[in-house]
């Protein structure tokens, strides 16, 4: 997991239907940049059975006493 | 009765106009008074409906004289953040885009309260969309800290953490996706409960993210939160998400004592780049709960910079949704940093979002493990006490969203993992600024947060310093 660039960012604005300039897309890249540094350890290595639904299990099964 | 009743608890005044050692007019003309004075100051409240207010309170003292209690907060007046639906009232959201919404229905946790007798006294100002962690609204003017009035409040709910703190109400809901109770709380010296995601329903209040957005109280203490918890707890037809189950007596809770509760430290993350002075009163806030008789012990927990990291992409992502149709057709309504934020959502790949909700599951199992040994654990809000309006007002700048992730890096974690958390008053800087600490606990055990946060405000008068009027 790589952070987008600018114009990566620009692009996907624009598939998204809200486009934005080439100065907002570069600010967008610095604002999001950090998160997708600090999460590219977990991208790509989860498991393949593992849905979003398993959060609630875990909450309700196991984190409480 | 010789006391100001606005300067009362919540279950304070709940009893005495029980009891009828007060009105209900009594204790909402207390309020108003102080709203008067302190509003100009503060800019806390959105509208102020004192007319309604009197009248609604002369219903609930007329209604009791003939022996009809609606309910274990009958009369009491209270105002909530602006984003909480009342049919037939206008919800700002603290933005332009509805500055003239009115709602059609009434949110189920409004709802609860207003059936246990709790009358309006009006509506609270916030961040614009609640997506803003200090005070700063370009619509509406910035909150001011009641504690230094050139202070933010923090946000999202600004105008809770002040009203609540300049006693200008008795408590307020506010909502917590990223930080939004426990820094308002932090800096205005108030006690705010982030409640466990699904333990109170968020119908008809307004979304920010679906699966990271909380309700829940700031008051006066420990105590009032849990009675306030115990009327909006629980399943609602209305969200699904709310979950079902016995709740338990969070009142009674608080008069626990703590000996023998476990207390864990964090080893890191969350005691790293500490001002000075956060870093003494975290210190001093264990030295307190060991003489209560709680084991304090050091935890190891997870990478946490990878769970805010995950908070931040699940947010970015839920809000550019929700807002897309407004950020399309009214982007010029928005605040230049509101849109700012939104627009973040953008770059998110589909993939990525999928993956930081994927992974939740996994990081809270993980958290469970960490703290096996512990009841609940002890950290900072954040890093330093309030800094002024001033220097916080950096709008769309480049360095914008550093300056908001700093400020809530101690918060999001905690979103993310969808665990309560309790932030408690615990200290004053040199300078008069207030300090808190959140006690973080297990999913849907609030009981065990409330029941420390009570002790601690037994054995400490934090909670009950006033701000005073320059």
């Amino acid at each position: 997991m790589t952070r987008p660039t600018a114009k990566e960012i620009k692009a996907m604005a624009d598939v998204a239907g809200v486009p934005v300039d080439n100065d907002v897309a570069a600010r967008i890249a610095n604002s999001v940049g950090p998160a997708f540094d600090a999460f590219a350890a977990i991208a790509g290595t989860l498991p393949f059975d593992l849905e979003p639904s398993t959060f609630v299990v875990v909450q309700t099964e196991k984190a409480a006493r | 009765m010789k006391t100001e009743p606005a300067l009362m608890s919540l279950t304070s005044v709940a009893r005495a106009i029980a009891d009828k050692q007060v009105s209900s007019r009594e204790v909402t003309q207390s309020c108003l008074d102080r709203i008067a004075r302190w509003q100009p100051h503060l800019n806390a409240f959105m509208a102020i409906e004192a007319e309604d207010a009197l009248k609604a309170a002369d219903a609930a003292d007329a209604a009791l004289a003939k022996g009809a209690r609606r309910g274990v907060l009958h009369g009491v007046p209270l105002a909530h953040k602006d984003m909480y639906y009342e049919a037939g009232k206008v919800v700002t959201c603290g933005s332009r885009i509805r500055r003239d919404f009115v709602a059609t229905t009434t949110s189920t946790a409004l709802q609860r309260l207003k059936d246990a007798g709790t009358i309006r006294l009006g509506s609270l100002q916030m961040a614009e969309f609640a997506y803003g962690p200090t005070g700063h609204n370009v619509h509406y003017g910035p909150v001011h800290n009641p504690f230094a009035l050139d202070r933010i409040t923090g946000g999202s709910s600004s105008g809770s953490g002040s009203a609540v703190a300049a006693r200008l109400t008795f408590a307020a809901l506010g909502s917590d996706t990223g930080g939004s109770v426990r820094m308002p709380a932090h800096f205005c010296g108030v006690t705010g409960l982030k409640t466990t995601m699904g333990r109170i329903s968020r119908a008809g209040a307004m979304p920010l993210s679906q699966s990271l957005d909380t309700v829940g109280p700031l008051a006066r203490t420990a105590e009032d939160c849990a009675v306030l918890l115990r009327l909006m707890a629980g399943a609602d037809p209305a969200d699904s998400t709310a979950i079902s189950g016995p709740i338990p007596d969070y009142a009674a809770a608080t008069t626990e004592s703590i000996r023998g509760l476990a207390i864990g430290v964090p080893n890191a993350f969350y005691v790293d780049d500490l001002d000075e002075e956060v870093a003494s009163a975290l210190d001093a806030t264990i030295a307190v709960l060991r003489r209560e008789g709680a084991n304090v012990v050091k935890v190891e927990l997870p990478d946490q910079r990878q769970l805010s990291a995950a908070s931040q992409l699940v947010l970015a992502v839920e809000a550019a949704a929700f807002h897309k149709r407004w950020m399309i057709e009214r982007a010029q309504d928005y605040g230049p940093q509101v849109l700012m934020r939104l627009q973040n959502g953008l770059a998110i790949p589909g993939v990525s979002y999928l993956e930081a909700l994927r992974w939740r599951g996994q990081a809270l199992a993980a958290h469970v493990a960490a703290v096996a040994n512990v009841d609940a654990v002890i950290a900072p809000v954040s890093p330093a006490p309030a800094p002024t309006i001033a220097e916080s007002d950096v709008g769309n700048s480049p360095d914008a969203e550093a300056v908001i992730q700093r400020l809530t890096r101690l918060t999001r974690p905690i979103n993310y993992l969808g665990l309560p958390a309790l932030s408690i008053p615990c200290g004053f800087t040199r300078g008069g600024l207030p300090v808190g600490m959140q006690l973080i606990g297990r999913s849907f055990d609030e009981a065990t947060l409330l029941r420390v946060g009570a002790a601690f405000q037994r054995a400490t008068d934090f909670h009950e310093r006033l701000p005073k009027l320059p």
